[in-house]
């Protein structure tokens, strides 16, 4: 039953939304809508972390101002100062920080690394180099709080309650699962035969792996630590129940404390909050390309 | 440079055998060619003896050691994998010299050696390129290269040539063979195609569902089958089977189609006695065409022709009822048939074979091969 309008339509009636939208287009304001838009996204995410850098300069009035005051004009280049000299122990919960943060990183990353290549390279019996992934993932469904207390209970018959070492653990165990299933998906695109040809020319099995298969799977080992990096350095909760001095405080927990029950210290909020988000920030555009080759797989063919 | 020897190795993956009892040996300096079609067990015969798979039984041993279970590094063996397996990482002479690099040679050596072997495989051009750049052709140069510079006792080959297209294949095979014969290196080559095995080997190895089916020269499988798999499996197009019974010297096929009816000749009906029903194999150029009648000939009808330059392929049907025989016959291109012309088959009936149709096993013929081998060669002058 061929009607006028099937022989008609070999390419399709414009409608009048196609005819509007192309007219968008030649006009070129479809490019500025877009523009626009991705404009106004910038500005909802960058905003926040304009406001609390420049919070930095501002004093506690000029912070709190209305309307507020959108530029610094009288910069109070003295805030970083007081902040250590109303809080020296500031300077040990960077150091903490700085070390929870690397330590854990190596040791999750490299069991992480060690732990996923096992399942991927290797017959477990009954199948377990399947199961166990995802016994592992499983760890990270419930909510971590409900382990809080369980954990702290162990931790203090242990000793390890405000310990460094006690912090770490905690952390470890935490970004495990998340490199484990990262470091798999990338050394599943390593093809075994190169693992077998690097035995053939005279490595070990672990030999192959360190000096073939992990420089194969940088990107995923970059981006495994990045994740981990983040989640450390950024950790409140189990932090905050954790450590209960100064010795094992970390930069979180002393943002933390900037809030008080009468009130809300701002501005050496902002200035220790810059602190905690530099490195973050250098070290993420640092490696950013690694980044996103991470996230974006097949890294490893060539 | 190493007799290579298999002694009973079987393979099994749960209750999967892929390999069921493998004895053969390789002589020093030998090309052999594990042969046979995907899924019999060649590259599973292969990995035993590099070391990265573990037969369940059997020992392995190059010359007088047992390897059977020593790591793939302390084999003194080099692989050439069908997927390159380049180091990505690397470029080109960093992958060929590798293995020198593990065994801790210090770098300018390695560049040198690298220079030379890359010379031997033609490609001392390309030794600062990535590999990412190169051609299928040109990495499995790389390859082969990085397997000879520690010229090991044995070169394994898991069909190396099996993802490059046609011309570079043959290129690649005259390559590969005359360095095999100048480094005198004992070789393992695993192929699913007759042709390259037939064209490389010294000696092929035939397999069939995880066993060796035949061992021996091109030759020798092709001219002396040992069964019927060997037989049907070696040789393009492949060898016509028909089952007959066999009335004095007279066979007919146990199927229908009556108009197959040939009066053996007294030697060759010798062969058969003891042998009343059986299988005969006869290659498509050991039938002759003619167009029209003969003596002692079968009438049959062409289906279809197939060109192919000095020669074609017919497939001529005989008898006509529903289930008529179906025969593939090479003849000169000089032949002019066409679909459903009748045409007339004689068979050059000393260069069939017969096959008991129990066993499989070629009933003997007797006589000398050689002149079998040299008849079918003048024949296909
Ligand atoms: N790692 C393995 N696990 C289970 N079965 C395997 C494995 N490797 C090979 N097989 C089986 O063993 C048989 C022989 O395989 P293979 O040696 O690769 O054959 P070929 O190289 O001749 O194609 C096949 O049936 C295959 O499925
Ligand atoms: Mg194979």
């Amino acid at each position: 039953m061929a009607t006028e309008q099937d022989t008609a339509q070999p390419y399709g009636e414009q409608s009048d939304l196609e005819q509007l939208y192309e007219r968008l287009v030649e006009t070129g304001l479809a490019k500025l809508a877009v523009y626009a838009g991705l404009g106004v996204f910038l500005v909802w995410t960058l905003f926040p972390v304009y406001w609390l850098v420049t919070a930095t300069l501002k004093t506690r009035e000029t912070l709190l101002s209305f309307p507020p005051q959108w530029i610094p004009f009288d910069a109070q280049l003295g805030n970083f100062a007081a902040l250590f000299a109303q809080r020296p122990e500031f300077f040990q919960f960077i150091l903490n920080s700085v070390i929870v943060t690397i330590v854990t990183t190596i040791i999750a990353t490299s069991i992480g690394a060690a732990a996923a290549y096992g399942f991927v390279a290797f017959d477990f019996p009954y199948n377990l180099d399947f199961h166990l992934p995802f016994y592992i993932l499983s760890t990270r469904f419930m909510p971590p709080i409900v382990t809080i207390i369980p954990l702290f209970v162990i931790y203090r018959s242990f000793g390890l309650v405000n310990t460094l070492p006690g912090l770490i653990l905690t952390y470890v165990m935490f970004n495990i699962p998340f490199a484990v299933w990262m470091m798999k998906g990338f050394f599943e695109e390593v093809p075994r035969s190169i693992v077998e040809s690097a035995m053939i020319d005279g490595h070990t099995h672990v030999g192959a792996f360190v000096k073939i298969v992990l420089p194969l799977v940088k990107p995923g080992l970059i981006a495994s630590a990045i994740f981990t990096i983040i989640i450390t350095w950024n950790e409140l909760l189990f932090a905050i129940i954790l450590s209960q001095n100064a010795s094992a405080m970390t930069i979180p927990v002393g943002l933390a404390s900037f809030i008080t029950k009468y009130s809300v210290q701002w501005v050496n909020m902002s200035v220790a909050g810059t602190i905690a988000l530099v490195p973050v920030l250098v070290f993420a555009f640092v490696a950013r390309e690694q980044l996103v080759s991470g996230f974006s797989m097949g890294a490893v063919q060539k | 440079m190493v007799r290579v020897t298999y002694d009973s190795i079987k393979k099994k993956y749960g209750d999967t055998v892929a390999v069921e009892d493998i004895k053969v040996t390789v002589d020093d300096g030998e090309f052999a060619v594990l042969l046979g079609p995907s899924g019999c067990g060649k590259t599973t015969t292969l990995r035993c003896l590099a070391g990265l798979t573990e037969p369940t039984e059997g020992t392995i041993r190059l010359g007088d050691h047992d390897v059977t279970d020593v790591h793939p590094k302390n084999r003194n063996i080099a692989m050439v994998f069908q997927q390159f397996a380049l180091y990505p990482h690397m470029n080109v002479w960093q992958n060929i010299s590798y293995p020198l690099k593990v065994d801790g040679v210090d770098k300018e050596t390695r560049r040198e050696r690298a220079r030379e072997v890359a010379e031997m495989v033609e490609i001392e051009e390309l030794l600062d390129r990535d590999v990412g750049q190169l051609s299928g052709g040109q990495r499995q140069r790389v390859a082969l290269g990085r397997a000879m510079i520690r010229r090991p006792a044995v070169f394994l080959m898991d069909e190396p040539l099996a993802s490059l297209d046609a011309k570079l294949k043959v290129d690649m095979r005259s390559r590969i063979k005359v360095l095999q014969q100048d480094l005198g290196i004992t070789t393992l080559y695993v192929t699913h195609d007759q042709e390259e095995a037939m064209t490389l080997g010294d000696k092929l190895i035939v397999m069939d569902d995880g066993n060796i089916q035949q061992v021996g020269s091109p030759d020798k499988v092709y001219h002396e089958p040992k069964n019927r798999f060997v037989a049907g499996f070696i040789g393009s197009p492949t060898m016509n089977f028909i089952e007959v019974e066999r009335d004095g010297r007279t066979i007919r096929p146990v199927h229908g189609a009556a108009e197959f009816a040939v009066d053996l000749d007294d030697e060759v009906a010798a062969r058969y006695e003891g042998h009343d029903r059986f299988e005969i194999g006869v290659r498509p150029q050991y039938f002759k065409l003619h167009t029209a009648q003969t003596d002692n000939a079968i009438r049959g009808q062409v289906k279809v022709t197939e060109p192919m330059g000095d020669e074609q392929l017919i497939d001529v049907l005989v008898g006509e009822d529903e289930d008529p025989l179906e025969l593939t016959v090479k003849a000169p291109s000089t032949i002019d048939v066409a679909r459903n012309d009748e045409v007339w088959l004689t068979i050059q009936q000393e260069l069939i074979h017969g096959f008991d149709l129990d066993s499989g096993e070629r009933i003997a013929e007797g006589g000398d091969q050689r002149q079998r081998v040299a008849a079918s060669r003048a024949e296909a002058e």
